[in-house]
């Protein structure tokens, strides 16, 4: 849960409350949870953030009941808006990502520093990695595991997409 | 660096979609009113005297309690029946909840003017198994009540 510190605390009485259906308790829980879930779920879905958020916030409210532990939560909730922000954007698929290989080097005239347009060269799955890496600061096991991928992958995804990141974050 | 990762922002009415959709068998409708989201939500939120207007059913909604955003209130039907309801509202924001009923309200400026949201229902056991079969008709009674306070805020 080291990862999890930083994030406001959520009353295990409001979740409790919600699992039994209080509608007032689940619009409380939704405006404590809706924070995170945006920061999750804005990198990934890019444009498409605040509909990720959205069918986010709907599949960890519909799956409620699934959760035994509300000290969980934020652990619990992370592993749906990821899937549910790739799920999004994959979906929408508005621009095709270009490969790692043709995102800009350094010194090219094209090159950005605005992290939103870096992001944006990415595909879904590198971005999710990104955010769970360097955002929320997983490792490989765990990550991989929020991913259904092995770790290798996530460490093969995550040194291309952060080396593209930082080259372009630094220029 | 982490505070310019693009965060994904859900205003009131996105919230209101997913109370909807997380909630069996309620009546749920949106729409765009051609006005100011001030004036739509002055008006909304005046629950005492407007939600009787807006819900038909409703003879009176009386506020009996209020610390900061939450409070209560006791409402009577037509046919007598009361109820005792927790509330929150804020601006932009309204939820009410009896022990049989939930009702919610919500409102976002857009271009155009403002996008309010109604919702309202019965909180009954099996109303996860009739939800899908009443949708539609209950899109039509949600849209009932904003027609209604538009109509409200065009005669005012």
């Amino acid at each position: 849960m080291a990862v999890m510190t930083g994030l406001p605390g959520i009353d295990p009485a409001l979740v409790r409350a919600a699992q039994r259906g209080d509608r007032i308790a689940m619009a409380g829980l939704m405006d404590a949870l809706a924070p995170y879930v945006g920061k999750l779920c804005g990198p990934i879905a890019l444009q498409d953030g605040p509909d990720a958020a959205q069918e986010a916030l709907i599949a960890i409210l519909k799956s409620l009941r699934g959760l035994r532990e509300p000290a969980a939560i934020y652990g619990w909730a992370r592993a749906i808006a990821v899937r549910e922000a790739v799920r999004v954007a994959r979906k929408a698929a508005r621009v095709v990502p270009a490969e790692l290989a043709d995102v800009p080097a350094p010194g090219d005239p094209q090159l950005v520093t605005d992290v939103r347009d870096v992001l944006a060269r990415l595909t879904p799955e590198h971005r999710a990695v990104l955010v769970l890496r360097d955002l929320e600061g997983l490792d490989e096991r765990a990550a991989g595991a929020l991913l259904n991928v092995p770790p290798a992958t996530v460490r093969t995804r995550l040194f291309r997409a952060r080396r593209s990141f930082r080259k372009a974050w630094l220029e | 660096m982490n505070q310019d990762w693009p965060a994904a922002g859900l205003d009131p009415v996105r919230r209101m979609r997913v109370l909807a959709a997380t909630t069996p068998g309620v009546a749920y409708a949106e729409k765009l009113i051609p006005a100011p989201f001030d004036a739509v939500w002055d008006a909304a939120s005046d629950l005492e005297h407007e939600l009787p207007r807006m819900v038909t059913d409703l003879r009176s909604f009386k506020i009996t309690s209020a610390r900061g955003e939450r409070m209560t209130a006791r409402a009577r039907g037509r046919l007598g029946q009361r109820a005792g309801f927790d509330v929150v509202l804020r601006p932009g924001w309204c939820v009410m909840q009896s022990r049989f009923l939930v009702g919610g309200m919500a409102a976002v400026a857009e271009e155009g003017g403002t996008r309010f949201a109604f919702l309202g229902g019965l909180r009954l056991p099996g109303m996860r198994l009739i939800g899908p079969l009443i949708r539609p008709a209950a899109r039509k009674l949600a849209l009932r009540p904003i027609s209604r306070l538009e109509h409200r805020l065009r005669t005012r």
